[in-house]
């Protein structure tokens, strides 16, 4: 089979270098120029956008931006880890009805969720309404505009994500090995942390940073549950993007690409077979 | 005379009966949180599609009007056709493409296989933001040859460039399951080896190209932040006219609705495909 389909392979190579790669050196490029947009011919060589990082604006972005999602990512492993696990020892029959179901909601457009997210962090939203209606006088929390709110929106969308991985590791466990483990004289409870924990791990990991990276770069949910009170590095991109100014957000933009490249290798050494990123 | 009986402690027994009773509990709580916060803003979203008022926070009575409205809207009903065009083509084109891929990169030798692999994870891993600019660029340094190059066209390929790589991911394992001496036999009975590609591997793999069609078609569907940077003036996705709605607070209710029908939809799907699942289930164990 291998002689004959070697070619397929090859326009890929031509569309990822065109479509990954390219961009990446235009970035590079863009951070060390100062010009229009991308029109070259006015360009200039300069520093001057490293200067971006003195502001303590772009500075207490970053530093918020990796705040909340290591903070959202260490919540969705605890949560996510507890969750899997329960569905991977559930006696349930039909598990992939269950995973299907913590899937459905990620079918419904994710702005409109958050956006729904929002309304119900408010003292008079639609659920006081209608209890209103009924008799019952309560307020809503005022939440939205605060940090939590943004990590509670975070969590809703991006835990998911982190439950898939770990069951999707949890289930590659082979029951043999948790056999030999209770045969061997150990405990549920040790059982757990030297057998089924280490093996799982690499689960975490993937799901980790499948919650961490969209985390660190969005710009909707901060913007939409922050009200604009707190502003991320996504925000700072995506302002400077829409003012024209190419060169500094795309100097930012390479940043962030430095932690993904950083995060891709960590993926490879963890998961040599890249078979439990989807 | 009488010895003391050892204990079943002193073997070394501990009793964990009330911390796996404790954890059966615990666990059980935290998967119905998660379920709740999972599931509240969709509770929200339809409330808010059966509510009379436009108004977000108030309640005033049952209605139905909004799902009538949904295609007299004109700008989302617009909004509605563009993202479905571009999803299910770019969904259809990055299936047959990526099919074709995962062979060609399973045919490599074990080293161009793992280079193309990690090539291959950029897209997914990349952030949204930074592959919506990163192609923007390139499209933009494309507009001099193409003038009218930004809209559908360059939402279709940025679309095509993120989905193929969910399409590879998903069949790749398949194929490597797969029992290489089929095609060996096919080739020998004197079959082409395109068209026993297509008669004999590909039939094979269906199950791994129909996950890899669902995912594809899921992040399409969903995506907004590199369709907002990769789209023209005038070609709104969904996604972009809720943002730009939300943006005006003008967001109208008709959305809600829409939402609401499609949730109620692909619940129907995928209970109607699981109740087919566990049909041929039992089939399989009659035979």
């Amino acid at each position: 089979m291998s002689r004959y389909f070697k070619k397929l392979g090859i326009p890929y190579l031509v569309w990822l270098f065109l479509l990954a790669i390219v961009p990446a050196i235009i970035m590079v490029v863009l951070s060390f120029l100062d010009c229009e947009g991308t029109d070259f011919s006015s360009a200039s060589l300069t520093l001057v956008n490293f200067a971006q990082f003195g502001y303590s604006s772009t500075l207490i972005a970053f530093l918020n931006s990796l705040l909340y999602s290591s903070i959202t990512t260490l919540i969705c492993a605890v949560i996510g880890y507890i969750v899997a696990y329960a569905i991977f020892r559930s006696h349930f029959k039909n598990k992939f009805l269950i995973l299907t179901l913590l899937i459905l909601p990620m079918w419904s457009n994710i702005l409109l969720r958050v956006n729904a997210l929002k309304s119900v962090m408010e003292p008079h939203n639609i659920i006081v309404s209608l209890l209103n209606k009924m008799g019952i006088n309560i307020l809503g929390p005022s939440l939205a505009g605060t940090p939590l709110a943004i990590i509670i929106g975070l969590i809703a969308t991006y835990l998911p994500f982190m439950i898939l991985s770990i069951y999707t590791a949890l289930e590659k466990i082979e029951y043999s090995l948790e056999e030999a483990a209770l045969d061997l004289g150990l405990t549920d409870f040790k059982k757990f942390w030297k057998v089924v924990f280490p093996l799982s791990f690499k689960g975490i990991v993937t799901g980790s940073i499948m919650v961490f990276l969209p985390c660190m770069s969005g710009f909707a949910i901060p913007e939409i549950l922050g009200q604009g009170n707190i502003v991320l590095i996504g925000n700072v991109i995506d302002m400077l993007f829409r003012n024209m100014n190419y060169n500094v957000g795309a100097l930012l933009s390479v940043v962030i690409l430095a932690l993904i490249i950083g995060a891709i290798a960590l993926v490879n050494k963890v998961d040599k077979e890249g078979d439990t990123l989807i | 005379m009488e010895y003391e009986v050892a204990k079943i402690q002193e073997y070394g027994y501990k009793d964990h009966t009330k911390i796996k009773k404790f954890w059966n509990v615990f666990s059980k709580i935290i998967v119905a949180l998660t379920i709740c916060l999972l599931y509240i803003s969709i509770v929200i979203i339809f409330i808010q599609s059966i509510n009379s008022s436009s108004n977000a926070s108030e309640f005033e009575h049952f209605t139905l009007k909004w799902y009538f409205s949904i295609t007299s809207n004109r700008a989302l009903f617009n909004s509605l056709i563009n993202t479905f065009v571009i999803s299910i083509s770019a969904t259809l084109i990055s299936t047959f493409l990526g099919t074709l891929i995962a062979v060609g990169i399973f045919s490599l030798s074990k080293k161009h296989q793992k280079l193309l692999l990690l090539l291959n994870n950029i897209p997914l891993l990349n952030a949204d933001i930074v592959t919506g600019i990163g192609l923007m660029l390139v499209f933009s340094l494309l507009i001099k040859i193409f003038p009218y190059f930004f809209g559908w066209k360059t939402l279709l390929l940025a679309h095509m460039y993120f989905t193929l790589p969910y399409v590879i991911l998903s069949v790749l394992p398949k194929i490597k399951e797969l029992d290489k001496n089929m095609f060996d036999a096919a080739i020998d009975l004197g079959v082409r080896p395109y068209k026993s590609l297509f008669l004999v591997i590909i039939p094979a793999i269906k199950a791994g190209i129909f996950s890899g069609l669902i995912l594809a078609f899921t992040m399409s569907f969903d995506d907004f932040v590199i369709s907002y940077y990769t789209t023209g003036n005038g070609f709104d996705t969904l996604s972009i006219w809720i943002y730009s709605s939300i943006g005006r607070k003008s967001l109208s209710p008709s959305v809600y609705a829409f939402s609401t029908l499609f949730t109620i939809c692909s619940m129907c799907a995928i209970l109607l495909m699981n109740l087919r699942g566990r049909k041929e289930n039992k089939h399989a164990k009659k035979k």
